[in-house]
């Protein structure tokens, strides 16, 4: 484990934190770091205290030790953050276009008085970055599960944040696809240059998208980049019985790490542009995996 | 000089309602009221409806016989004691609903039973609060007085102003508090506004439609102009005018010989009656 041992290339920094509701205890000596301006990934099972860890770097939760943001907390500013929920719950029948939900976290005009040129141009703006510009005036209660969540995004986006937390964001939604999803958010942050926290379920995605990875079960079991902190061990400790997982460090992270010999290498660095866009569900012909690699968890980046 | 300016006013009226029914000073006086009343009760039912906090109107509307009831233990002038506890009613439930762990319902209805018991024991020990009470069920808009005129026309200028720097933000945390919270909204401070603002309104609705029926006049138009709204700006201007109509029509058709119902009944039948026609409008032709 390597934490605590970085400085200013981190976002947020976890010192011994720890939380008891009850008298369950949710987070146990939590040391831990985030890289800032990278993607990283916050694994483990159902009730290992990630959702709850989050809170804690939002300030929502009570706890003891040390969560850390250096640089802002020299200056005495705390962060800027973005949040998606994993599911969102409300009144789907209030009578509210997106373009109604996006301005009415910024603007400060009442929308019953119209709406800001400036302010609706910024949300046209950020719908775009998620592919939604058509959905600017549809009722944000008929929208599907995967539509909502791509306006939450701009919706974070919006607060220009220093660090966006994403809790689950790909789960039992229709958003193209993990894959997709994680593509879309790479390149707003290459943009953007904010930190991404995201919880996930989904191994494979992890390990093709997120350049840091923190295996939580209460405990911190391990951290680092994925290909090299993912151990069979780390698994085994994170989730408990370990099924099994394809080998994730057989996967290549970029197409142009296909072996010399590979038949389509070629033919890889041209459709991996259609692979991004339409991801692997949606007709993308690469046989990337099939030959040379052998590995069954689709898609690397 | 109140009396005069109110007077003064209350004559206009009868430029916009140029009816026979209006000649008389004390209707002219209570369609000047509900006037006041009309974008109160509309645009708070508008958040009310939103929020889901009709239980929260219901329990402050109650309150006001434990408002009495307190009046006359402290003898103060019921017009103060009412708001005042109500005021502390609101503010109370959200404190404890954002406080505790207990659910919204559950605080709502333990403060609930608690002011309308203790409003039924104090109430059913002295026979003059007794006689008062029956105004507070039905409500009596045509006895409604200067002072309580002046009182909506400074709650409506202070509700405005809210409504002008909440609007927007009261409709983010409808949709998630959570969410408003992180990107830096004050949630628990436009809530705790928002109870207290809507506390007073509620408890002065209860002088136009009673304790029985100001749940109503605040929710209703608020759902009928759902079933027309497809945006925020719509939901305004749509629950100002359906309110307008039932508080306006509502009196008007009270005053007819051929109606002989009191005002509040009336106002909350003409509202009922436009939502059940805009709810098969909406089912005909959807949104």
């Amino acid at each position: 484990m390597t934490s605590g041992t970085e400085t200013s290339a981190d976002a947020v920094r976890f010192e011994h934190v720890g939380l008891v509701l009850g008298e369950n205890r949710i987070l146990d000596d939590v040391c831990a770091h985030v890289p800032r301006g990278k993607f990283t990934a916050v694994v483990g099972p159902n009730g290992a205290g990630k959702t709850t860890l989050t809170l804690a770097i939002l300030g929502q939760i009570r706890h003891t030790g040390k969560i850390l943001f250096p640089g802002l907390d020299e200056a005495g500013q705390s962060p800027r953050f973005g949040f998606v929920p994993q599911r969102l719950v409300f009144d789907r029948d209030i009578p509210m276009t997106v373009m109604d939900y996006l301005l009415s976290g910024i603007q400060r005009m009442p929308l019953f008085l119209g709406r800001s040129r400036r302010h609706a141009e910024r949300v046209m703006q950020y719908l775009d970055e998620v592919e939604c510009t058509r959905l600017a005036d549809h009722a944000f209660g008929a929208l599907s599960g995967g539509e909502i969540q791509r306006v939450l995004l701009a919706q974070a986006l919006l607060q220009e944040p220093d660090i966006l937390i994403l809790d689950e964001p790909t789960s039992g939604v229709d958003f193209k696809g993990g894959q997709i999803c994680c593509e879309l958010l790479r390149r707003v942050r290459e943009k953007r240059g904010f930190t991404q926290i995201m919880i996930s379920h989904d191994l494979a995605t992890v390990t093709a998208h997120a350049d840091h990875v923190i295996c939580l079960n209460r405990k911190v079991f391990g951290e680092g980049e994925p290909r090299v902190a993912l151990t069979h061990q780390v698994l085994s400790e994170t989730f408990g019985l370990h099924l099994g997982l394809p080998d994730l460090h057989g996967i290549p992270r970029d197409v142009r790490e296909c072996p010399e010999d590979c038949p389509l290498r070629h033919e890889h660095e041209h459709l991996h542009d259609h692979c991004h866009v339409d991801g692997p569900e949606h007709g993308c012909a690469c046989g990337h995996h099939d030959h040379g690699h052998g590995k069954e968890t689709g898609h690397a980046e | 000089m109140l009396n005069e300016l109110i007077l003064h006013i209350s004559d206009l009226i009868t430029v916009f309602f140029p009816l026979d029914c209006m000649e008389p000073e004390f209707m002219r006086r209570a369609m000047l009221g509900l006037l006041l009343i009309a974008p109160l009760a509309a645009l708070s039912g508008v958040q009310v409806v939103n929020s889901r906090m009709s239980f929260f109107s219901d329990a402050i509307g109650h309150s006001a016989f434990a408002g009495v009831a307190a009046g006359l233990i402290f003898s103060i002038p019921v017009e103060f004691s009412m708001p005042a506890l109500a005021l502390v009613i609101g503010l109370l439930i959200m404190y404890l609903r954002r406080g505790s762990h207990l659910s919204t319902d559950t605080v709502i209805g333990i403060i609930f039973s608690a002011v309308v018991a203790l409003g039924l024991a104090i109430v059913s020990r002295n026979r003059e609060a007794s006689r008062g009470v029956n105004m507070f069920l039905y409500g009596d808009i045509l006895t409604i007085g200067d002072d309580e005129i002046a009182l909506l026309a400074v709650l409506l200028v202070a509700f405005l102003v809210f409504q002008f720097f909440a609007w927007n933000r009261m409709l983010h945390i409808s949709v998630n508090e959570q969410i408003a919270g992180v990107h830096r909204i004050k949630v628990s401070v436009y809530q705790y506004l928002f109870a207290a603002l809507l506390s007073l309104v509620v408890i002065l609705c209860v002088r136009a439609v009673g304790v029985l029926l100001v749940t109503a006049i605040l929710i209703v138009p608020a759902a009928t102009a759902r079933n027309f709204a497809r945006n925020s700006r719509q939901l305004f201007f749509f629950s100002l005018i359906f309110s307008y109509v039932s508080c306006a029509g509502g009196l008007l058709i009270s005053a007819q010989r051929w109606a002989g119902v009191p005002a509040g009944a009336a106002i909350v039948l003409l509202a009922c009656s436009l939502f059940a026609v805009s709810f098969a409008a909406a089912r005909i032709r959807p949104k």
